[in-house]
């Protein structure tokens, strides 16, 4: 019952947290000077990559435990996380176009960081392939676990190759330089306000898939 | 030494295989003769952009027909779960893997050599072949990488029920980097091309010792039940 609580605490917190992120994102942080009112959507997007790796690194973590313990607890917060993860990517890649569209003039450029993200979420759309076509439930926690792990790390080696692949070409964009010390506030705050969602999204599904798991126990049980 | 003796036994077993049943280096062979031909219709191939166009038609032809071979020798292995007799043999998972991987490496750089030499023909392009002894370390370990990630994917595709049909959807994403290496320092060998195709090699053969690193730590858990 300890999740429950977890749970309580962090839904109260974000009942606060929310609305005052996006309170702080249109009404307190500053209206870009060159890219005007549509550079908020970054707060979002930003946050929400943050989310992401979050989780992603969670599916990784929870992979080698898996590996590690065999408790298919474990298998359990791999997939719950890559559940979350791949949510989140898909959010990400959607916010980036919506941002490029007005701001570069194109929905979709080959940047190293867009590639990265791009790959990052056919990987983990890939993983739940594989356990949907997997059904002994061992075999699909200790596949799916090899996948989570070689997923995360082939993430900084795709980095680092397109990196290398563009520095060839002409870069097509440049950041910005620093951020107005507002802007990097909400920003700081928009990232929090993410974490915390994704942890209440994790242990929410997490309660969930165990809720699951215990009742197809018990209809195996009720049929022997 | 006994440990590379087991992965030899099994680069002969698969070897063997393949001679009596001609199961997977004759259907990517096919394969890939089929996909230039089409690339000969998509592209409109001719001599004036056969040069530009040669690495990346030739790496996609390499990945396709590399999937089909590999995703054939795992189904082999899976057909009334043959690969449990060397599971309980002494042989360690290791060498196994090892085993596998060299003769996935075997059978994709036969086919890579026959697509190779067909695409000098058909498309008068024998330029490539003059310049096989610079392309090889690129072709070598490119195809190394494509072995060490294909022979674990498809290992644990194999198991679902999907089966092989899984496989690109797994591997293509991890072997980004692989492609990447292959595509553009080939490209650059063939096109005169400014940009270091030896640091593209490099670049391969540290791809290939992570992938190997990551691949051998986890084909236990695959054979493992």
């Amino acid at each position: 019952m300890k999740t429950n609580r977890v749970i309580t605490i962090l839904f109260f917190l974000l009942l606060v947290l929310i609305p005052l992120d996006f309170f702080l994102i249109f009404k307190v942080a500053p209206t870009e000077k060159v890219m005007g009112d549509v550079q908020r959507i970054f707060y979002l997007h930003v946050s929400i990559a943050s989310g992401a790796l979050l989780a992603f690194t969670g599916v990784f973590l929870s992979s080698i435990l898996f590996l590690w313990t065999k408790k298919i607890a474990w298998d359990i917060a791999a997939c719950t996380s890559a559940e979350i993860g791949v949510l989140l990517s898909t959010l990400v890649l959607i916010t980036g176009s919506i941002w490029a569209r007005p701001v570069w003039n194109v929905w979709w450029t080959w940047d190293p960081r867009l590639l990265t993200t791009l790959i990052l979420w056919f990987i983990y759309v890939g993983y739940f392939l594989l356990r949907s076509g997997i059904a002994d439930k061992f075999r699909k926690a200790q596949y799916s676990a090899v996948i989570g792990i070689i997923g995360f790390i082939d993430i900084p080696i795709v980095r680092y190759a397109t990196k290398w692949w563009k520095s060839i070409h002409p870069l097509l964009t440049q950041n910005g330089g620093g951020l107005n010390p507002v802007m990097k506030k909400v920003m700081l705050f928009s990232i929090t306000t993410f974490v915390v969602i994704t942890i209440f999204l994790f242990f929410f599904r997490f309660r969930l898939a165990r809720i699951e798991e215990r009742l197809q126990i018990l209809k195996k049980k009720m049929e022997d | 030494m006994k440990f590379m003796g087991h992965a030899i036994s099994i680069l002969r077993k698969d070897i063997l295989l393949e001679i009596r049943g001609r199961e997977s280096l004759s259907l990517m062979l096919f394969l890939s003769l089929l996909l230039l031909v089409i690339f000969n219709f998509a592209l409109d191939i001719d001599i004036d952009n056969v040069s530009s166009l040669a690495s990346g038609i030739l790496w996609v032809i390499f990945v396709f027909s590399g999937i089909l071979g590999m995703g054939r020798t795992s189904m082999a292995e899976r057909d009334e779960e043959a690969y449990l007799s060397i599971v309980f043999s002494p042989v360690s998972a290791e060498s196994f893997y090892i085993g596998k991987v060299l003769s996935n490496l075997l059978f994709l750089l036969i086919m890579e050599c026959f697509t190779l030499l067909f695409f000098a023909i058909l498309f008068d392009f024998e330029k490539i072949i003059s310049l096989l002894p610079q392309l090889l370390p690129a072709l070598f370990l490119g195809t190394l990488g494509f072995s060490l990630v294909g022979t674990l994917f498809s290992f644990l595709t194999s198991a679902s029920r999907y089966g092989e049909v899984l496989l690109p959807f797994l591997y293509l994403p991890v072997v980004v980097p692989v492609i990447l290496g292959g595509v553009t320092s080939m490209d650059i060998i063939l096109n005169d091309k400014v940009g270091g195709a030896d640091k593209w090699i490099q670049l391969l053969a540290v791809f290939d010792v992570l992938y190997f690193a990551i691949s051998l730590i986890l084909f236990r858990y695959i054979i493992e039940e």
